[in-house]
């Protein structure tokens, strides 16, 4: 079993990140005429050379994989298949008229208690976007058998869709990443520890060498300056970026360590950056003022030793 | 202990085996933390650098044995890209070949097997790792779903467990206290055992009386997602034979997926379990799953009826009877149900079914000499994959 080995005492508990991850996603034919159709309160279907009806809409059968489907209307009524109730409500199987294939989708209007399956269900319209176009579907009773029809005059295909997942995490530190962030925070020291045969320091502190997977050894304490071992400007505007280009990505490494830390190098004139920091320029630890995260980021930048190389 | 001869000079083992003239493969030692509902203390790298450095206790076996790497976690649960780079290091993998299998461990103990099987390495590292306590299951299960139909509705894992209870109950003409008792005996399997982080074994009731998850199932009825890492050392026949005691030979494996709509499946059966089952029984040249040992995983109580129906244990719908009498001592480590490790849960099970083949009588077996494996993945148990092993 996992032995926590001794430490600092630190008060981080977890570090929160969240991802946001922006997609464009092309729903291909079939589904994007039925995203484009269902606004106008057609349900879309495919029927594939074996016969197979699939609502709603795919451009490949999920039995066989055939694929360039005939695209056809479904009607709005069908059976209900099974249900069950989660935090996101009645999450239901409906075979729709005709499929030969069951969709999930919500079921409106009627407690759990009041469901069986072989219900007879219609389709609830609503405005949402694609497929929330049907609010859900409601039990009826007397719903009239419908029948898959071909699909006059379809509208073009919905091409793309844009689309955001948001990912929320609560990293553990660890011992080691722990006592790390918290001299930061609390003392303004960037720790490290000995590399498995003393030799060097690793940054970020860690209990197992990368290289020799033996014990690391004594926690050091790792000065402020250090050595530009590698840097590129960016100019290029992407995702994920913490600041508006152009900055200096750099590898520096921390005297004393014998691994490199990625931190950006500033208080220069940008303009001349290229002929301002080169590897070899020595580099100093410039924290930020204001309200310490325990982070990385409490170091703003690496500024440029002059007359030092 | 150094390995003699050129390790890539191909099998030197007898092909003794049922995989026909390749060589024989052994579970030669596994290593694994204990399973928590957190590991907040402690980082992915901190559980596997900890199981990687048990793994080779009493193996005389060091990491420079080690030929390759194969490991399993989830890029989405761990919050990173490409996470298997960051834990390198922590996983003994520095130059060496080292692969990520994004499935259960199970799957990268397939690919690690049939490398040495093939001649192709001797001595191969498989680890599985998992910490969703750092993010949101749901959210990891619902990034699995079709965005356009599935997703937008709410349907996601959970909703898929509920409708496949709700259609096996039916089916199996059971109602809700054959879940209580699956879920109650596993929980105290699990704690006997003394692996799974287990504050009380939840009685009868209490699993009947707990919060709704997915109706049918209320919580407990669905498997425990836990953090913690597991290590599985595999040999080839030379190696194994000298190094473990006894070796646990691979002598079948099967994997299959089912159609990714949940809905297009067909209900009330696990028809990829059935088809892996069936490809690691006929290569192990079995003629039925009577095995002394199961080791299966579940997202729910009923899925793992309807596992241990797919893999030929019970007959349709007459799981719940080998509560009562089986000659197949099923889930003694507690299987998934009070511990899931999501994406470690299959390696898990390889890990407990070679150490009760090792160590029977510690798991109150008198003498056991096969077992069956299996491990599933994916919303609504999409993908499985079946080891048989035998000593």
């Amino acid at each position: 079993m996992l032995a926590i080995p001794d430490s600092w005492a630190q008060d981080l508990t977890t570090f929160p990140s969240d991802l946001s991850m922006p997609y464009t996603l092309t729903p291909g034919r079939a589904a994007g005429t039925f995203v484009a159709e269902v606004k106008n309160r057609r349900i879309v279907g495919s029927r594939f050379a074996s016969g197979t009806v699939v609502v709603p809409a795919q451009d490949f059968c999920p039995n066989t994989g055939d694929s360039d489907p005939e695209l056809v209307e479904a009607p709005h009524t069908g059976t209900l298949n099974g249900f069950t109730q989660t935090d996101a409500g009645i999450i239901a199987l409906i075979r729709i008229d005709g499929s030969d294939v069951d969709m999930t989708h919500r079921i409106l209007g009627t407690a759990l208690d009041g469901l069986k399956v072989g219900q007879r269900v219609e389709a609830v319209w609503g405005d949402g976007e694609g497929i929330l176009a049907i609010e859900g579907f409601r039990i009826a009773a007397n719903a009239p058998q419908g029948e898959i029809r071909p699909l006059e005059a379809p509208a073009k295909p919905v091409e793309q869709i844009p689309y955001r997942l948001d990912l929320h995490y609560e990293h553990a530190f660890g011992p080691y990443y722990g006592r790390l962030f918290d001299e930061i925070k609390t003392n303004r020291r960037i720790m490290g520890v000995r590399t498995s045969d003393g030799e060097g320091a690793l940054l970020p502190p860690r209990e197992i060498d990368d290289i020799t997977h033996k014990p690391t050894g004594t926690w050091v304490e790792l000065k402020q300056t250090g050595t530009v071992r590698a840097m590129s400007v960016i100019h290029l505007e992407f995702i994920g970026q913490t600041q508006p280009p152009p900055y200096i990505y750099a590898e520096i490494m921390l005297d004393g360590a014998s691994t490199r830390l990625i931190h950006n190098v500033g208080g220069i004139d940008m303009s001349r950056a290229k002929e301002l920091v080169k590897p070899g320029t020595r580099v100093r630890a410039v924290w930020r003022e204001g309200e310490r995260t325990g982070s990385l980021a409490d170091i703003s930048h690496f500024e440029v030793i002059d007359g030092e190389e | 202990m150094t390995v003699p001869g050129d390790p890539h000079g191909g099998a030197s083992g007898t092909a003794k085996g049922t995989l026909m003239t390749l060589d024989r493969v052994a579970v030669v030692s596994s290593a694994q933390t204990e399973l928590r509902p957190a590991w907040s203390g402690a980082q992915h790298i901190d559980l596997i650098s900890a199981v990687v450095a048990q793994v080779f206790k009493g193996t005389g076996l060091t990491l420079e044995d080690v030929d390759f790497v194969f490991d399993s976690g989830s890029d989405v649960l761990d919050g990173r890209s490409i996470s298997n780079c960051g834990f390198l290091g922590a996983m003994g993998a520095h130059h060496k070949e080292e692969s990520r299998v994004e499935e259960d461990g199970l799957w990268a103990a397939q690919y690690g097997v049939t490398k040495i099987a093939s001649g192709a390495a001797r001595v191969g590292l498989i680890i599985a790792y998992s910490k969703p306590s750092e993010s949101e299951t749901n959210a990891f299960y619902a990034s699995q779903c079709e965005p356009f139909y599935q997703r937008p509705v709410g349907f996601d894992h959970r909703a898929a467990s509920g409708l496949q209870a709700q259609r096996y109950l039916a089916d199996a003409a059971l109602d809700l206290s054959a879940l209580a008792r699956v879920t109650h005996q596993r929980w105290s399997d699990a704690a006997r055992h003394g692996k799974v982080a287990i504050d009380k074994v939840p009685d009868e009731a209490a699993v009947l009386a707990d919060v709704n998850a997915a109706a049918p199932l209320t919580e407990l009825m669905l498997s425990r997602p836990l953090d913690g890492a597991v290590a599985v050392l595999l040999a080839s026949e030379d190696i194994a034979r000298r190094v473990a005691r006894p070796p646990v030979w691979v002598t079948g494996m099967g994997s299959a997926s089912d159609r990714h709509a949940f809905a297009s499946r067909t209900p009330g059966r696990l028809e990829a379990c059935e088809a892996a089952a069936a490809m690691a029984l006929r290569k192990a040249g079995w003629q039925a799953a009577k095995a002394d040992i199961a080791e299966v995983s579940a997202s729910s109580a009923a899925s793992e009826l309807m596992v241990l129906e797919a893999l030929g244990l019970a007959k349709q719908g007459q799981a719940i009877s080998l509560l009562d009498n089986a000659s197949t001592a099923i889930n003694r480590s507690g299987g998934a149900l009070p511990a899931d490790p999501i994406m470690a849960t299959g390696l898990v099970r390889l890990a407990e079914a070679a150490r009760q083949l090792s160590y029977p009588a510690e798991y109150g077996l008198s003498a056991a000499t096969s077992a069956i494996v299996h491990g599933a993945g994916g919303v609504g148990m999409q993908s499985h994959c079946v080891f048989t092993l035998e000593v």
